[in-house]
C-alpha cells in the first residue's frame, strides 16, 4: 500500500513538473516576442533591445529561465496581469470560489440523481423505464453544454421570465442577509441545471453497469439459491459493491469539472475561473492565461491522486498488480 | 466475384446483428449523403450575405430563417456537416495513428521503453485536455487545420493505453511466438501480427473520439476561437448567442445538428465495440 501511494505521488509530481514545462515552453514558442512589444515595432536600437533582455533575464539560457520560473511559481507568484496590472494569483483567488460553488453543487446533485436512476434501471433491466432512461441519457451525453445552457435561457429566462440568466447577483439591487443568499440561489439555478443535466449520463451509466455486473456474480447467485430475500441481497451486497466505481468517477469528474465548467460560465456570465480565462484569451493577457492553466492542471492532478489513493484504500483489489 | 458477394453479405449480417451498429451505419450513410450532395441540397449559397436579415423560420423562402448577415440557416447547416466531418475524421486519424504506434511499441518492446511510455501516457491522461487545446489554439492561431491537429495530438493517450494492453497480451500468444521462432524480425512481428490483431479496441475508441472532436471544435468555436472563414455549427451557436432573445433559430438548429451527428458516431463506436469485442457478446448484453 505504501509503495502504491509513493508510486502514484511520484507520477503526480512528474505531471505537475510537466505542466510547468509545457506552460513555459508553449509561452516561449508562441508567436510574438515580449521585447518587441515593449519597444514597439518601429524601434530598432540593438543596445536598447539588449538592455531590456538583460533587465528581464531573457539573455540567459532557456533552462536557467525555466528554473527561475519554477522558483517564483513555488512561492505562489504567478506573475502580473498585463491588462489589470495585478498579481495573477490574487485574481484567481477571487474567482475560484464561484467556480467551486457551481461545480460541487452540480456534481453532488448529478451524483445522487444519476446513481439513483442507474440503479433503478439496472434492477428492471429491459423494462420501459430502463429503455426510456437509457435513451434519454444517451442523447444528453451528446449535447454540447453551452448549447443546452442557451436553450434553458430561451425557455426559462426570455420565454417564461422566471429566472435570471446573467451573473451571480443582481447588480441593481443591494441585497443583504437572507435576500442576498436567495438572489445567488436564483442565479445559480440555470447554470447548475445545465451542468447537472450534462453530468447525469455518466453516473447513470456507471451505476447501471456496475449493478448489473455485481448482480451476475457467482456469490449473488449463491445467495439467491440459498433463498435469501432479494431486498437483503440488494441492500447488503449489491449496493455496496456497485457504489465503488461511482466514488472514483465522482472524484475524477469534480477534477475535470473545474475545467469543463468554463463554457457554461461563459454562457451565464458566471464570475468564475473560466470567465477569467476567457477574458484573458480575448485580451491576450498571457500571464493570467498561463497562471489559470497552471492552477487548473495542478488541481486536477492532485484531485486524481487523492481519488486513486482513496480508491485503493476502499478496494483492496486495486492496490497493485 | 462470388467471394466478394459472400463477404459483403457476411458484413451486412454482422451489422444487422447489433442494433446500435445498424443505427450508426444508417446514420453514417445519411452523413455521407449530405456531404456529397450538399451543393444540390441547399436552397441558397451559405456564404452569400443577403438582404434578408434575421428572417424568421419560413419567412421569405428561408426554411429555417436567416442570421444577422442574411445567410440562410438551412444551407449553413448542410455545409457545416462538411466541416464537422472533416474535423472528426482528421483529428481522429491523427490520434489513432499516434496511439497505435506509441502504444504498440510500448506494449511490444516492454521493459524500460514500456515504463517510460506508460508514465508519459499516465501524465498526459491527467492533463485537462480541453484547456490545453484552448491554450494552444489561442497562442498559435485558430485556423481549422490547427484545431484538427491540436485535437489529434492531445487525445492519443487513451488510444495508446488500449493498444499497449493489446500488444502486451498478443505478444505472448502462440502465433506470435511461432513467428519469432521462424526468425521474423521485431518490426515484422509488430506490423504483421500485433497491430492488425490489436487494433480493434482502438477503432471503436477512435470512433467515439470523433464525437468528442466534434464537440471540442464546437466548444472552441463557441468561445470565438474557431476558424471564422468557414461555416461551422459551433460558430453558428456563437453568433446566435447575441440574438438569443430575438432570433432563437440561429443557435437552436445548429445545436440539434451537433447532437444528431455526435449520437451517430457514439452509436457507431458502441456498435463496433460490441461486434469486435468477443467478451461483450458472451455476457449476452
Amino acid at each position: 500500500m505504501g509503495k502504491y501511494i509513493i508510486k502514484r505521488t511520484i507520477s503526480g509530481f512528474i505531471t505537475v513538473i510537466l505542466v510547468f514545462a509545457m506552460n513555459f515552453f508553449l509561452f516561449k514558442m508562441a508567436p510574438g516576442d515580449p521585447i518587441t512589444t515593449l519597444m514597439g515595432t518601429k524601434a530598432t536600437s540593438k543596445a536598447m533591445r539588449h538592455a531590456l533582455e538583460v533587465k528581464y533575464g531573457l539573455d540567459k539560457p532557456l533552462i536557467v529561465q525555466f528554473i527561475s520560473y519554477l522558483r517564483t511559481a513555488a512561492h505562489g507568484d504567478l506573475g502580473i496581469s498585463i491588462i489589470y496590472n495585478r498579481p495573477v494569483a490574487d485574481m484567481i483567488g477571487e474567482k475560484v470560489g464561484a467556480t467551486l460553488l457551481l461545480c460541487l453543487t452540480a456534481a453532488i446533485i448529478a451524483l445522487v440523481i444519476g446513481t439513483a436512476m442507474g440503479i433503478h434501471a439496472a434492477r428492471k433491466e429491459g423494462g420501459v423505464y430502463d429503455v426510456i432512461a437509457s435513451g434519454t441519457t444517451y442523447a444528453f451525453n451528446s449535447v454540447p453544454s453551452f448549447w443546452l445552457g442557451l436553450m434553458l435561457i430561451i425557455i426559462f429566462s426570455s420565454g417564461l421570465k422566471w429566472l435570471p440568466s446573467y451573473g451571480m447577483v443582481d447588480n441593481r439591487a443591494d441585497y443583504t442577509g437572507m435576500a442576498y443568499v436567495m438572489d445567488i440561489i436564483m442565479h445559480m439555478i440555470l447554470p447548475t441545471l445545465t451542468l447537472t443535466l450534462i453530468l447525469i449520463p455518466q453516473y447513470f451509466r456507471i451505476a447501471k453497469s456496475s449493478v448489473l455486473q455485481v448482480t451476475n456474480e457467482d456469490f449473488i447467485m449463491t445467495f439467491k439459491a440459498v433463498g435469501m430475500n432479494n431486498k437483503t441481497i440488494f441492500n447488503r451486497y449489491i449496493f455496496r459493491n456497485a457504489i465503488l466505481p461511482t466514488v472514483t468517477i465522482f472524484g475524477i469528474s469534480v477534477a475535470y469539472l473545474i475545467t469543463g465548467v468554463t463554457l457554461i460560465e461563459i454562457v451565464f456570465a458566471w464570475p468564475g475561473m473560466g470567465r477569467l480565462m476567457m477574458t484573458a484569451i480575448t485580451q491576450r493577457d498571457y500571464p493570467t492565461l498561463m497562471g489559470s492553466y497552471l492552477i487548473m492542471a495542478i488541481s486536477v492532478a492532485v484531485a486524481m491522486l487523492l481519488v486513486d489513493i482513496v480508491y485503493a484504500l476502499l478496494d483492496p483489489r486495486i492496490r497493485y498488480e | 466475384m462470388k467471394e466478394l458477394k459472400k463477404k459483403i453479405i457476411s458484413v451486412c449480417k454482422v451489422i444487422a446483428s447489433d442494433h446500435q451498429l445498424l443505427a450508426g451505419v444508417i446514420g453514417l450513410l445519411f452523413i455521407f449523403f449530405i456531404i456529397i450532395f450538399a451543393p444540390l441540397l441547399v436552397t441558397d449559397n451559405p456564404y452569400h450575405y443577403g438582404d434578408d436579415i434575421l428572417f424568421r423560420v419560413g419567412q421569405g423562402g428561408h426554411i429555417l430563417g436567416t442570421n444577422h448577415m442574411g445567410q440562410d440557416i438551412y444551407s449553413m447547416l448542410i455545409y457545416g456537416m462538411r466541416t464537422s466531418f472533416k474535423v472528426a475524421v482528421i483529428s481522429a486519424l491523427i490520434s489513432g495513428i499516434l496511439g497505435v504506434v506509441i502504444g504498440g511499441i510500448a506494449g511490444f518492446f516492454g521493459g524500460k521503453v514500456d515504463i517510460i511510455v506508460s508514465e508519459i501516457i499516465n501524465v498526459f491522461m491527467m492533463l485537462p485536455t480541453f484547456f490545453l487545446i484552448l491554450l494552444i489554439v489561442a497562442l498559435f492561431g485558430n485556423s481549422i487545420y490547427n484545431v484538427m491537429v491540436v485535437i489529434g495530438i492531445t487525445t492519443w493517450p487513451s488510444n495508446a493505453k488500449l493498444m499497449r494492453a493489446e500488444a502486451l497480451t498478443l505478444k505472448q500468444r502462440t502465433f506470435v511466438k511461432s513467428a519469432e521462432a521462424m526468425g521474423e524480425s521485431k518490426s515484422q512481428r509488430l506490423n504483421k501480427y500485433i497491430i492488425p490483431n490489436g487494433i480493434f479496441p482502438v477503432v471503436s475508441n477512435t470512433t467515439m473520439g470523433m464525437s468528442n472532436a466534434i464537440l471540442t471544435e464546437a466548444g472552441l468555436s463557441f468561445l470565438g476561437l474557431g476558424d471564422a472563414t468557414i461555416i461551422s455549427w459551433g460558430q453558428m451557436i456563437y453568433t446566435g448567442k447575441q440574438y438569443i432573445t430575438t432570433a432563437w433559430w440561429i443557435s437552436t438548429y445548429a445545436g440539434f445538428a451537433i447532437i444528431i451527428t455526435v449520437i451517430i458516431f457514439y452509436l457507431l463506436g458502441d456498435g463496433l465495440n460490441h461486434v469486435l469485442d468477443p467478451k461483450y457478446s458472451k455476457q449476452g448484453r
